[in-house]
Formats: C-alpha cells, sequence, structure tokens
C-alpha cells in the first residue's frame, strides 16, 4: 500500500509537474543578437529573458499548442502560436516598430516647437523669454534661419517672400488676418498671445499638401488640449493691463483672456521718431473652450482685438507731415472636431469665419475696409499599418472683400471682391523601414473668381544615415491668388494666382541638448503680378508675366550643454534672391531682401538670484533700396542692421514674477530702407528721407502674478 | 495515521501551491529586483500582469522599476524608453480603477522623472500634472504616506530655487513618517516603501 502510494504520488507529480524546455535566440532583422527581450508564453508566469547573446531557455508546465510572446520596448511585440514540446534552438527576428522614438522624420522646411515635436528648435517657454520678442509669436520666429527681419513691417518674411506668401492657421484652419492693422512703417505684430498654445510648426517650404494658398510658409499654430488647472493670471505692465482666468471641469475647460494696452506712457518716456496725437490703444480678449469625448476633442477658439492710433509722419512728397488716424475691428472664430472612430481611422472637421473692419483716416481722406472671410474643412486619416498611412480632404475657402475711398471732397471710389476657393488633396505617408520615410500628395484647387484650377505635387522624403543625422528633401508646388491690393481690381482685370515651386535638401543632426540644421533651397517663382504705374490703380495695366527666384543656406544650431543653465541658439542665413515683379524694370532684389542675416539667442539661469537672464542679438547686412538718382534701379543698399536686446525675468516667489526688457539696448540707429520724393526738386534731385524705426529702443517692465491652489506654478511662461 | 496525516498535508501543500503561484511569481520578481536585476525584474511582473487580470500590483511594479531606474538613467533614449514602458503599465490598472491612490502616487512618480530628466523642457508642463496627481490621489487617501510624502518632497526639491516655504512642507514630511509607522499594506505585496527616503529628507529637514 505504501509503496503505491508513493508511485502514485510520485506519478502524479510528474503528470503535475512535466515541464517543457523552450528555448531559442531573439535576434532583430539584420541578425543581431537582442538582449533584454521578455519571452514569455501567455496567460502563464513562464518565461525568460533574453540574454547578452540574445538567447533564452524556459521551462514550462503548460502543454499542447500556446501562445508564444517576444516583447521588447522598441520592436513590434512577435506572438507565434507554437507546441510547447517542439520549441527549441529557433530563432526569432523582431522587426523594428517604426513608431519608436528615434524613427525617421520629414524635416525638410520644417522648425517645430511644443512637446509632441520629435525635434523641437523652439521650447514652449522660448516664445516667451526670448529676449526682444515681447510674447509675441512672430518676432520670436524671426530669430529662426529663413526668415528676414523687416523692422518697419513686422510680419514674417520667409526665404526671399512677401509676408503676404505665409499663411497662418490655428488648429488646422487659416486665419485670414493673422496681424494687428498698421499703417505705413509702423511695425504690427501677430494678434495671438503664446501661452493658449502648446505646439507651433512654422514651414519655410515644402509643406504638405493639406495646406494651400501659401506660396512661402506656412505657420501652424495648435491649441491646448488641456490647460494645466484653474487658476487667474493678473499682468500689470507699462504698457498696460491683463486678466486671465481657467476653469477645468471634469470633461471640458475654459480659458479666458483680455488685455487692455495703452503705449501712451512708453511713448512719454523714450523719444519718438513719429508725433502721436493719440497712442496706441487697444482691447482684446481670447477664448479657448474645450471638451473631451471618448475618441475626439472639441475646440472653440474666440479672439476679438479692437485698436486704434492716431499720428503724424513726415513724407518726403510733403512739407506737412501726413496724419493718419487708424481703427480696426478684428473678431476671429474658430471651432473644430478631432477625434479617432472606427479602426484606425481619424476625423478633423471645423470652420473658421474672420471679420476684419479697418477705417483709416489719412489726413481728409477715408479708407474704409471691410473682410469677411470663412473656411470650411474636413479630414480623414486612416492609418492602414504602422508603414503606411493615408489621408484626404476638403477645404473651402470663402472671401468677400470690400473698400470704399472717400477723399471727401470730390473722388469716391468702390472696390471689392468675392472669392471662392474649392480644394482637395491626398496625401500617403510610407515608412519603409525605421531609416527611410517618404510623403507623396497631390492638391487640386479651384478658384471661382479668377476661374481657374491649379494642380499641385507635392513630395517629400527623409532617409536617416546614423544614429543622430538624417537628410530630407523635398519638392512642392504652391499656388496663391494674388493679394488684396490687386485682385479688389479684379473687376476690371483677369488675375492668375501667382506660382513658387520649392526644391528643399534638409541635413539634421541630433543629440541630446544639441540640434544642428543646415538646409539649401531652390525657389522658383511665376506668374508674379506686374503693373505698369507708380502705384497699384485701377486703371494700371495688370499682366502675371513676373518670375523671380530665391536660392539660399538656412544654419541652425542649438545647444545647452555648454555650460549648466545656458541654453543658446545661432541662426545664420545667406540669401541670393531677385524677382521681375510689381512694376519693377528690370530683375532685382526686392527692399524687404538682406542676402545675410544672423541671430544669436542666449538664455541663462541664475540660481542665487532667482532670476532668468536672456540676451538676443539680430543682425543683418544691407538691404538694397531704389535711388531715382542714379540709373542703375536697385542700386542702393543700407547700411547693416543690429539690434541687441536684454531681457531680466525675477522669481519674487513662485507666483510673482518681475520682467524688465530692452531693445536695442545700444541704441543702434537702424535703417531700413529709404523713400524718394517723387518728384526731383530745383536742382534735379530727387530727396530722400530714411524710413527708421517709430522709437530706436522699447523698454517694458511688467508684473506677473498667477492665483491657483498649486503654488508650484509659476508666471515664467507669461513673460 | 502518519500516513493520512502525511497524505492531507502533502494535498494541502499542493492545493497551496496553486494557490500561491501569484505569490511565487511575485517573490521571485521581488528577489530579481532585489539583486539589481531590472529588466529581469520588470519582465517576470510583466507576465505575471499579462497572466493576472484582477491584481493591479504586478503592473504596478513594472512602472514603478522603470520609473525608480529612469532617476538615474543617463542615456536620453532609454530614459524615454522606459518612462514610456512606466506610464504604459500605469494606463492599464487606471483604466480598470480610478479610485486606487497607489496609482495616483505613481502617476505623479512619473510625471517627477520627466521633470527631473529634462527640467526646461518638462518643467512647466509635468510639474502641474505631479502636483494634480498627488492632489486627486490625497482626495481618495489622505493618509497615504507616500502621498503625504511625495507632494512635500517634490515642493522641497523645487524650494531652492522658488523661494517657497520650507516650513510647514517639513510639516508634512514629519507627519509621512508617522503616517509610514502605521501604515498597514492591504497584502504582503502591497505598495510599502517610501519611508528611507522620508527619513533622509526629514533629517535634510532639520539642518
Amino acid at each position: 500500500m505504501k509503496t503505491f502510494f508513493l508511485a502514485a504520488s510520485f506519478l502524479f507529480s510528474i503528470a503535475l509537474f512535466s515541464q517543457n524546455t523552450i528555448s531559442g535566440k531573439i535576434t532583430n532583422e539584420k541578425g543581431k543578437p537582442i538582449a533584454g527581450a521578455n519571452i514569455y508564453i501567455e496567460g502563464t508566469y513562464d518565461g525568460a529573458t533574453s540574454s547578452e547573446t540574445g538567447e533564452f531557455s524556459f521551462e514550462t508546465k503548460a502543454v499542447g499548442n500556446q501562445f508564444l510572446t517576444v516583447s521588447f520596448l522598441i520592436y513590434d511585440t512577435y506572438k507565434e502560436e507554437i507546441d510547447v514540446a517542439n520549441f527549441k534552438g529557433q530563432t526569432i527576428k523582431l522587426r523594428e516598430n517604426v513608431n519608436a522614438l528615434d524613427a525617421v522624420v520629414i524635416t525638410a522646411g520644417t522648425l517645430e516647437s511644443g512637446n509632441k515635436a520629435r525635434v523641437s528648435v523652439l521650447k514652449p517657454l522660448d516664445i516667451v523669454t526670448t529676449a526682444g520678442s515681447a510674447g509675441n509669436i512672430v518676432a520670436a520666429l524671426q530669430t529662426l534661419p529663413g526668415t528676414q527681419t523687416v523692422g518697419e513691417d513686422g510680419r514674417l518674411f520667409v526665404r526671399g517672400g512677401e509676408a503676404s506668401e505665409t499663411q497662418t492657421f490655428v488648429d488646422g484652419l487659416r486665419v485670414a488676418q493673422p496681424y494687428g492693422a498698421s499703417t505705413n512703417n509702423v511695425p504690427t505684430r501677430g494678434r495671438f498671445s503664446p501661452f493658449l498654445f502648446s505646439g507651433i510648426a512654422f514651414s519655410t517650404g515644402g509643406y504638405s499638401a493639406e495646406y494651400g494658398e501659401a506660396l512661402s510658409s506656412v505657420l501652424l499654430l495648435n491649441t491646448q488640449d488641456e490647460p494645466d488647472q484653474n487658476k487667474t493670471d493678473i499682468a500689470l505692465m507699462t504698457v498696460g493691463l491683463g486678466v486671465g482666468n481657467t476653469q477645468k471641469w471634469k470633461k471640458s475647460s475654459l480659458s479666458v483672456n483680455t488685455y487692455y494696452m495703452n503705449l501712451a506712457p512708453y511713448q512719454a518716456v523714450i523719444p519718438q521718431n513719429v508725433d502721436w496725437n493719440s497712442p496706441y490703444q487697444s482691447l482684446s480678449g481670447e477664448s479657448v473652450y474645450r471638451y473631451h469625448f471618448a475618441r475626439g476633442i472639441f475646440k472653440l477658439y474666440a479672439a476679438f482685438d479692437s485698436s486704434k492710433f492716431d499720428l503724424n509722419q513726415q513724407n518726403i512728397n510733403f512739407e506737412e507731415k501726413i496724419r493718419t488716424d487708424l481703427n480696426n475691428n478684428n473678431f476671429y472664430l474658430n471651432s473644430s472636431y478631432s477625434g479617432a472612430f472606427g479602426t484606425g481611422w481619424h476625423l478633423t472637421s471645423g470652420m473658421s469665419y474672420g471679420y476684419n473692419s479697418n477705417k483709416v483716416k489719412y489726413n481728409n481722406s477715408d479708407v474704409d475696409s471691410e473682410e469677411n472671410a470663412a473656411q470650411l474643412k474636413l479630414k480623414l486619416r486612416k492609418h492602414v499599418s504602422n508603414y503606411f498611412g493615408l489621408s484626404f480632404g476638403a477645404d473651402y475657402f470663402i472671401t468677400k472683400f470690400n473698400e470704399k475711398f472717400d477723399d471727401n471732397i470730390a473722388i469716391q471710389a468702390s472696390n471689392g471682391y468675392d472669392s471662392n476657393i474649392a480644394a482637395f488633396y491626398t496625401e500617403g505617408d510610407i515608412l519603409f523601414s525605421k531609416y527611410l520615410a517618404l510623403k507623396v500628395g497631390l492638391r487640386l484647387s479651384n478658384n471661382s473668381l479668377l476661374e481657374e484650377t491649379n494642380i499641385a505635387p507635392r513630395a517629400s522624403v527623409a532617409y536617416k544615415v546614423s544614429k543622430n543625422s538624417q537628410f530630407s528633401f523635398a519638392y512642392g508646388d504652391f499656388s496663391q491668388a494674388p493679394v488684396v491690393d490687386y485682385i479688389k481690381y479684379s473687376k476690371y482685370h483677369q488675375f492668375e494666382s501667382e506660382k513658387a515651386k520649392h526644391y528643399i535638401l534638409n541635413y539634421q543632426f541630433t543629440k541630446p541638448g544639441q540640434t544642428f540644421r543646415a538646409e539649401a533651397y531652390y525657389k522658383d517663382y511665376s506668374n508674379l503680378v506686374q503693373y505698369d504705374s507708380k502705384d497699384i490703380q485701377y486703371n494700371s495695366f495688370f499682366s502675371n508675366n513676373g518670375s523671380g527666384y530665391a536660392k539660399g543656406l538656412d544654419i541652425f544650431w542649438r545647444d545647452s550643454n555648454l555650460y549648466k543653465n545656458l541654453e543658446y541658439w545661432i541662426s545664420y542665413s545667406y540669401i541670393d534672391s531677385e524677382r521681375d515683379y510689381k512694376n519693377f524694370p528690370t530683375m532685382a532684389t526686392p527692399n524687404f531682401i538682406a542676402s545675410n542675416s544672423l541671430s544669436v539667442v542666449t538664455k541663462y539661469f541664475i540660481t542665487d538670484w532667482k532670476s532668468q537672464i536672456s540676451l538676443t542679438n539680430s543682425y543683418s547686412s544691407g538691404r538694397p533700396y531704389n535711388n531715382p538718382n542714379e540709373t542703375v534701379f536697385m542700386n542702393g543698399k543700407t547700411k547693416s542692421y543690429n539690434s541687441l536686446s536684454l531681457s531680466w525675468a525675477y522669481l519674487l516667489t513662485t507666483q510673482k514674477i518681475l520682467y524688465v526688457s530692452i531693445s536695442n539696448v545700444l541704441g543702434n540707429q537702424n535703417v531700413f530702407g529709404y523713400d524718394y520724393a517723387r518728384l526731383p526738386d530745383a536742382s534735379g534731385v530727387y530727396n530722400r528721407q530714411a524710413v527708421t524705426p517709430t522709437a530706436d529702443r522699447f523698454f517694458f517692465i511688467g508684473f506677473f502674478w498667477t492665483i491657483s491652489d498649486n503654488k508650484n506654478d509659476n508666471q515664467l511662461k507669461n513673460l | 495515521m502518519t500516513k493520512i496525516i502525511t497524505t492531507i498535508a502533502f494535498f494541502i501543500c499542493s492545493l497551496l501551491s496553486a494557490q500561491t503561484q501569484f505569490e511565487q511569481g511575485m517573490s521571485k520578481a521581488f528577489a530579481l529586483w532585489g539583486e539589481g536585476k531590472n529588466t529581469e525584474a520588470s519582465a517576470m511582473f510583466e507576465r505575471i500582469a499579462a497572466a493576472e487580470k484582477n491584481s493591479y500590483l504586478p503592473n504596478y511594479y513594472v512602472a514603478l522599476i522603470n520609473t525608480t531606474g529612469a532617476f538615474t538613467e543617463k542615456d536620453k533614449t532609454k530614459l524615454d524608453l522606459m518612462l514610456t514602458k512606466a506610464q504604459d503599465a500605469l494606463d492599464i490598472e487606471m483604466i480598470k480603477d480610478q479610485n486606487n491612490a497607489e496609482l495616483y502616487a505613481m502617476q505623479a512618480l512619473i510625471y517627477t522623472a520627466w521633470v527631473v530628466a529634462d527640467p526646461m523642457t518638462n518643467g512647466q508642463k509635468y510639474s502641474v500634472k505631479v502636483m494634480e496627481a498627488y492632489a486627486k490621489g490625497k482626495a481618495i487617501d489622505p493618509n497615504n504616506p507616500r502621498i503625504v510624502f511625495g507632494e512635500a518632497d517634490y515642493q522641497l526639491g523645487g524650494a531652492k530655487w522658488t523661494g517657497v516655504d520650507t516650513k510647514p512642507l517639513c510639516v508634512q514630511v514629519d507627519k509621512a513618517v508617522e503616517l509610514f509607522a502605521t501604515f498597514k499594506p492591504a497584502t504582503p505585496f502591497s505598495p510599502k516603501w517610501g519611508l528611507e527616503r522620508a527619513l533622509e529628507s526629514q533629517k535634510n529637514c532639520k539642518k
């Protein structure tokens, strides 16, 4: 009995604990061993970790057919049904996961900022802490390569393109009027306050087929999906006041902020180069409402801006100064939904509406304009596999513009246009491997006003040559309807879209804390608008026979490893560009192009002083201007431009910050160009007047206070 | 009689051993972790997690091993991978149960690791999230020592440049030390770590 029992229990335990050995080797696609992979039989605890040589071996009590799983972060998880009794010494090859962090990304033309960006050239705080930017997104972007500093204008000029060649998009929808209203040689600034946006992508060329009606560049701003917390922000500044509040609920949140700006105190302290009858004043506000659904997010963004100023400017053609009195009202609404559905589908849809009213009085003449612009958009994306994605969509732009002129004596005129543009696009993303990616797209658009249809192919490819470096190449056709200055006369003339082709070759090197980019490009412009008169008039003779080119090299270097708490970046741009457009008699470099530009930005945090000190130096070589006293067109060149800006942020407590900023500390007398008299004087000489900044320096002192439950949040981001 | 007892004992043992496969696995994983074999320990916890969908603990420890490892990891790519792994593991449990204070303490720790990895880039975004996670955890269990300590410790860490008053934070550290002393883990494998760091922090407070 005893023997029987023992034998039985022995057998029993053998049956219970009969084990099979599973063994093999894990390698990558090239046969190199992978160490640290987790190999196991699904549903059991039985498994092992692969050794340095990629080998593994373990015993399992499981019987029959089972699922063997191999997982390791940067590889696609491998699953295979095996017979546990019969799996020994086999080699399993893992395929690298192309979504892993170090996969190749197409970078030609695109400079990104924000948390989602793979390679971020600007960090979230940079927009606000870069000296000289004063919280203006556009000013911060002007420290990046490929941009021109055009001080008398303030807008973004990209790679030999006019400012109007850059389009701004918020959450994928166009902003018809992205800049504040301005007048002759008084610089404007971007309307958007930086701290509602979490990601910024700035493309200096070769961008996706999703974006149209932009010849040179697109600026993509994305609002935050989720604010950090409930809080109230208060800003007291030498230029005005601001209040903001954020409320968070379970699934939704609302952020509201308003600003009142008045430049009177600043204009009283700093000597001005123009006479202000009434200082620049503005009342503006923005709000974002977000609602999270299970698989998507709805956002409603609204902004208004009402601004005015009144000034007298010297004009070379008149003895008396010319008075400009400007009133601008702007409203922008943007609603979008972005979410996933089905398997691998993603839908983005939305509409935007912009209203702009400008009332300008030049001495006694009135120029009133009104623009209504809307966009409807639908985009679908299908994630077919980790190696292939397809997107397609449609856009509809509606623009109505009307302008009235009245000199209050005799002349009255009214001009305007209605334009509808319908566009379709499709784009495929193919990842051949972790090292090679391709994007091919096509955009088809029809403009009812111009009665034309355009087909624009776009393609880009990126190849990763080593762990830290890669090359990208992009090609694209771009078209854009002529700007309002021309197209408002479309009832008298038939215009065509202006066109550009981009060729971009990019090299990028990245290491933690370091980014180097070099980009060479060639842009071929055609179909540019030309006219035959001194000014653009309804009775000018217009044609689309203009052409031009831009070629150059952009270099960017950013480093945070050099010295503790020091961050800096250097941007250098070289450009060679000529155009035969507008009323140019010949091919020439336009006056907004400086052939060499260099920006150096540094930020240093001094822990003991609880301070961040930031310095920005912007240099650009002289810009061409036309001197009618000379026979050669556009033969003059201004002296070079230089401006050194300084800012100091001091943390009084975590939630209170004192911020001081001065631009052009050295007080360089910068000259942007020259205005020449229309007629020569008695001795036959055309007199001139320099175009200079409205003031040589700008200074700013602000006190920022955040009130929230969380005492750790600080105001640094609002600077 | 002896035979019968032996048989019964044997039977019970095998029953017990069947019941405690989880305990065996967990003990083995802890042993590996104790030996400094983090990859192996994490892999073991992962295997247990794949088999035992009813316990949050295996995934919790996958997250904990990878997060604590990330604090000392110099290689940025690896660090990203570790924290992504930690977050993925935690997400699995967070979806199942949003009323577990320990999961919020873990979440706060992951965010803290992101901040420590690159304060300039991540500080602004994650600081608020760290505090938010502790606040959520506190709402569920105000006397969880890891939450009370973690919340105070995070603020103490930033105090040298934010200038926050450390006194009330040190009071919280003292409170946490007391809570650690009376803390009773729900199961032998439930989280009970953190006292050592709290004592160290208490020492620094007294300096």
